[in-house]
């Protein structure tokens, strides 16, 4: 079934420059790539190297300087910024590094605010189960300040499931977590991607992080330099060690 | 320090900006009304070098108003033979001389007098001047004051219809226009005869109402004064022009005094409003900047560098606001000066001067509320340790509410001690009992405002579960009450506001009940007949329709003023046998049918106030001299008859011009009120100026005066709402502004720019519905009290005028719309990446 169906999201030439004339940098270089719907990819790379960029462009958060990104079917380069939001809306999630929550808002709200956002019904029953998933049910009415940093990164995770997206991103959500709950959000997005199919791609620079993912995506000055298939973290070390060597001979 | 204050009110630019904006509006009404007096007191200058006679002599005892008293002319020779005169011109002025207009109904009468008056020659003792044409000479001549003229359609060379108390409606050949000094009295309009003419139209032949003598050289005013007093009759007023100057002084200053107070009031409201704009302002700024004031912290700036900073851009605001509330100042009092011109008085040379006085108080008012408003906020700056720079978003910890909503309920049950006081006192000292409930309505007031933070949540919450179903509002409503403080001082704004208004608005349509009330339960006539402004008018209109087909009753009364102790009241002569068939006189004893030759009713509250009962005899100053009155009686003063009540012939035996003050007439069972009144017009056309009324159009007429008056009231109060408004836009441009992250993620998420506005619109419509809740409860309790407070004052009906008030709350529901246009605007354009990305 999943070779059938198209990739969740798909980057084509996809170019993004900033600047102009002296201050212009190269942040994307004609980069290809395919996400495979139920996959979980993790993009790594030194800072400065695309990876936050990569992502705003293919989330539909940044409009790209040429190339064409693609979420499921649907070509969003060129989007008016209404049809972007609700593409945002209905097929993307999100996790950020930090202030993932609405302050105002409780727990559960967070959880459902993109239904709430669409004045779409809440599937009950899969919500029950995202809710046990991340485990924070007895917290649910709880505001973000009264959660640790581990529950609020989960609860946007919970957030980023609730609406059955098409594709999550997450920028570096552990950066800002200790070992333990960062281990925790990392374990929740494993399995979100082995019981409930789904396609998460995940900015980090920590190779433990990405060790828990199907796929690393390696990127350099703008360009998908390599990539490793269900890597140990070792072997990711290994390969950031070979990607700089060449860079710091240059 | 001034530096980095500099820095942050550019970075700032559009709060500052609003800031700058408010608060200059109060100023500019403060430093207005400074400048008007200022030129005021130019024109005072001008007015000593203005041409005055060395001596006045003015007949009647006191200033009867529209009664005019007069001197014998033969009197003005004798006072020329005087040893110390050099001569002297006999005058006629008067009121009651109505210049029609091209439709045939007497121009600008309606609150100021029309004045006829006679010309005089020499022009170092006139106080009119002629602008164009030649003076009046002959029977059929005049001049008018260039207002006038301009307001009738008349120019020189052109006829004009004039209606006279003596002559009637005549109509006359303009040969001139003339100009006349603030002596002359604003407003109103101005026609001038020659002398023989004056006295045929105005008084009677042989007569002149006041003489202007000029000294011989040598002999100074006093001693002439001294001599011409010694001449003429008691009841006749001698003026030197130094006193008359004085007198003008005082009376113009007085009259501007009250105009003064009145709009500096409102100024001192509006600043009072906009300190809660600033503190806002302030509080919100420091917050945001709490990193990099603990930052300045950290590097070594000391806590007092730290305030400051703050206080050091409150000055700069307080600075700015002072000067471009001066500029303000000077169109204020240009507008001021254009209304008093509207009104018809030019204020000679009385240039528009910007005093160090003027200058000091703009800037003493404008800093006062700036840096006063900044206190606060100051010290909180400078309560941010150094450590907060190291913290992730250092959130100020969210402060009890407990002292603060103390203090509220504390000073709301303090209320209501001055609030009761005021009640008990209401009927016995009407004074002291208007300031304590003054001084309720403050202390209410300020508590009010204490406890508004605390309000905030329950309202709130009410509010916001009309909207709880949809997130965007419960988003709106939590943003709402997330900082009760913030919520409640940008309400208070426009609690303020709408507060005074709504009391206003329920002491208005109270007044306008009572009015009617009283009309209803007094007068008895079908209709009545009342010359202009309510002035007296010649008995040919009662001769004209005293057999008027259909009237059961005809009836005419008179009112003269008689000066008693130095307070002048009305004695109102009527016809004993007929009168209670028109008016209905609320007797508590004696009676008005056995009223007799010099004996009177006296109303309650006179009698009180002179300490007089039935049996005792009252001696007065009435316009030709001294007069008794044997009291026999008392009445409620609850209709329009107030002060004493006496029989016409007493009124004559006093000695009077006869001039009647209103005729009422009751009609027969049966008869159609359309036919008579058709039959009264027909029998006044050569009375232009009188109005046949019935009871509807008294009612209008009066509530007519009502909705001016309060009309502006609204005006000036709109300043402070407007204030109000403009800090609502400010504390949400600064929460759009704190919260850029928290809508960079709901936009990221999938919200909508219009869901993101509809947000920012909502909150701003909580805020607004918040300041009108309280404001509209505040002012109608205000309202209420002020009502039974000035019950014995004759507002005795209570009436809430809801219509009124659902207009008030939906034009605030809508000016909070208005002022979320902006920041929504803002919080929509918003780039989500950026946001996002801010750290
Ligand atoms: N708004 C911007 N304007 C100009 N240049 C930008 C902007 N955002 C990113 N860049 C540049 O684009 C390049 C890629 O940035 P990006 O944020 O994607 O890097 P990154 O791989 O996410 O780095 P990090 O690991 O530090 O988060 C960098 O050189 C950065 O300086
Ligand atoms: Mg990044």
């Amino acid at each position: 079934m999943h070779d059938a169906a198209p990739p969740a999201a798909r980057a084509r030439a996809l170019t993004k420059i900033y600047g102009e004339g002296d201050t212009r940098v190269v942040a994307l270089d004609a980069v290809d790539l395919d996400i495979e719907p139920g996959t979980f990819t993790a993009i790594m790379g030194p800072s400065g190297s695309g990876k936050s960029t990569l992502m705003h462009c293919l989330a539909g958060l940044d409009s790209s300087t040429s190339g064409d990104v693609y979420i499921g079917d649907v070509l969003i380069t060129g989007l008016s910024d209404r049809a972007l939001t609700r593409v945002r809306r209905d097929s993307v999630g999100f996790v950020f590094q930090s202030f993932n929550l609405v302050p105002t808002l409780t727990a559960r709200e967070n959880i459902t605010l993109p239904l709430d956002i669409a004045g779409a019904p809440v599937d009950e029953e899969w919500l029950a189960t995202v809710i046990d998933a991340v485990g924070l049910a007895d917290r649910l009415d709880h505001r973000p300040s009264e959660l640790s940093g581990g529950q609020q990164q989960r609860v946007a995770c919970a957030r980023a499931l609730a609406s059955k997206p098409a594709i999550v991103f997450a920028d570096e959500p552990t950066g800002n977590l200790d070992s333990q709950s960062g281990a925790e959000v990392l374990g929740l997005l494993r399995r979100s991607v082995d019981e409930f199919d789904q396609t998460i791609v995940m900015v980090t620079h920590d190779a433990g992080a990405a060790s828990h993912a199907d796929r690393v995506i390696f990127l350099a000055d703008g360009h998908v330099v390599g990539q490793l298939e269900r890597p140990t973290a070792e072997e990711i070390l290994a390969r950031i060690g070979e990607l700089a060597a060449p860079r710091g001979a240059r | 320090m001034l530096r980095v204050a500099i820095r942050s009110l550019r970075a700032h630019r559009l709060r500052f900006a609003l800031t700058v904006l408010t608060v200059a509006l109060g100023v500019a009404f403060i430093a207005g009304t400074n400048i008007f007096t200022g030129s005021l007191r130019g024109a005072f200058d001008a007015l000593v070098s203005q041409p005055r006679a060395d001596v006045t002599v003015r007949a009647g005892a006191t200033d009867g108003g529209s009664i005019q008293a007069t001197l014998p002319e033969s009197l003005v020779a004798e006072v020329a033979a005087l040893p110390g005169a050099a001569g002297a011109v006999g005058v006629v002025s008067a009121e009651g001389a109505y210049v029609l207009g091209a439709d045939g109904t007497p121009v600008g009468v309606e609150g100021p007098p029309a004045r006829g008056r006679s010309w005089v020659g020499d022009a170092s003792i006139s106080a009119v001047s002629l602008v164009t044409g030649r003076a009046p000479s002959g029977p059929g001549e005049v001049a008018l004051l260039e207002s006038t003229a301009q307001d009738s359609g008349a120019s020189p060379g052109s006829t004009v219809r004039i209606d006279t108390p003596v002559a009637g409606v005549r109509e006359y050949t303009v040969t001139g226009l003339v100009t006349r000094g603030l002596s002359g009295g604003l407003g109103g309009t101005l026609a001038v005869f020659d002398l023989p003419t004056a006295q045929e139209v105005l008084t009677e032949p042989g007569t002149v109402t006041a003489i202007l003598v000029t000294a011989l050289p040598g002999v100074s005013q006093d001693e002439l004064a001294a001599q011409v007093s010694a001449l003429v009759p008691e009841a006749t007023r001698v003026e030197t022009a130094a006193q008359a100057r004085d007198d003008v002084v005082q009376r113009i200053q007085e009259g501007f005094a009250f105009f003064n107070t009145f709009l500096l009031a409102f100024g001192v409201i509006a600043l009072f409003v906009s300190t809660f704009l600033i503190f806002n302002t302030f509080s919100m700024l420091v917050a945001q900047r709490s990193r990099e004031l603990a930052l300045l912290r950290a590097v070594g700036a000391s806590r007092a560098q730290i305030s400051l900073t703050v206080l050091l851009e409150a000055a700069i605001i307080g600075v700015l606001a002072a000067a471009i509330g001066l500029l303000g100042g000077l169109g204020v009092s240009l507008l001021l000066r254009w209304v008093i011109g509207a009104l018809g008085a030019d204020l000679p040379g009385a240039p528009l001067t910007l005093t160090g006085g003027t200058i000091a108080l703009a800037l003493g008012a404008s800093l006062l509320v700036t840096i006063a408003s900044a206190l606060l906020p100051a010290r909180r700056a400078s309560a941010i340790p150094p450590v907060a720079a190291m913290r992730e978003g250092a959130a100020t910890s969210p402060r009890s509410l407990r002292r603060i909503t103390f203090m509220g309920l504390a000073l709301v049950v303090a209320a209501v001690v001055p609030a009761t006081a005021g009640l008990l006192l209401a009927d016995s000292d009407g004074e002291r009992a208007a300031q304590l409930t003054g001084l309720a309505a403050a202390l209410g007031l300020v508590g009010v405002l204490a406890l508004t933070p605390a309000l905030a949540r329950p309202v709130l919450g009410l509010f916001g579960a009309l909207f709880r179903s949809r997130v965007v509002g419960r988003m709106a409503s939590a943003n709402a009450i997330r900082n009760p403080r913030r919520t409640a001082a940008t309400a208070s704004a426009l609690t303020v506001g709408l507060a005074l208004m709504t009391a206003v608005s329920v002491l208005g349509s109270s007044a306008r009940a009572s009015v009617e009330d009283v009309v209803d339960s007094t007068i008895g006539a079908d209709f009545v007949l009342i010359g202009p402004g309510f002035r007296p008018f010649t008995p040919e209109v009662y001769d004209a329709v005293r057999d008027l087909p259909g009237a059961s009753v005809v009836t005419y009364v008179r009112t003269i003023p008689v000066s008693i102790d130095d307070a002048q009241s009305p004695v109102t002569g009527v016809d004993p046998a007929v009168i209670t068939e028109v008016l209905d006189i609320p007797v508590v004893t004696g009676s008005v049918q056995d009223l007799g030759l010099g004996s009177a009713l006296i109303d309650t509250e006179l009698a009180q106030s002179l300490d007089v009962a039935a049996g005792d005899t009252v001696t007065g100053t009435f316009v030709n001299g001294e007069g008794k009155l044997r009291i026999v009686g008392t009445f409620e003063p609850a209709g329009p008859v107030r002060g004493f009540i006496t029989t016409l012939p007493t009124l004559n035996s006093i000695g009077t011009l006869t001039r009647d003050t209103a005729v009422y007439i009751a009609l027969q069972p049966g008869a159609s009120p359309d036919a008579v009144r058709q039959e009264l017009v027909t029998r006044l056309a050569a009375f232009p100026s009188i109005d046949v009324q019935d009871q509807a159009d008294i009612k209008r007429d009066i509530n007519g005066q009502f909705d001016a008056l309060f009309g502006l009231v609204y005006a000036l109060l709109g300043l402070s709402v407007i204030v109000a408004f403009l800090g609502i836009v400010n504390t949400l441009s600064l929460s759009v502004v704190e919260r850029t992250r928290e809508l960079g993620l709901v936009r990221a998420v999938g919200m909508s720019r219009r869901q993101v506005r509809r947000l920012v619109t909502l909150e701003a419509l909580l805020l607004a519905a918040l300041g009108t809740l309280l404001g509209l409860s505040l002012g109608l309790v205000f309202g209420v009290l002020l009502q039974r407070v000035l019950a014995p004052q004759g507002i005795s009906v209570l009436a809430v005028p809801f219509a009124q008030l659902a207009v008030f709350a939906v034009l605030a529901l809508i000016g909070g719309l208005a002022a979320a246009l902006w920041p929504a605007w803002r919080a929509g354009r918003m780039p989500v990446l950026t946001a996002i990305a801010q750290t």
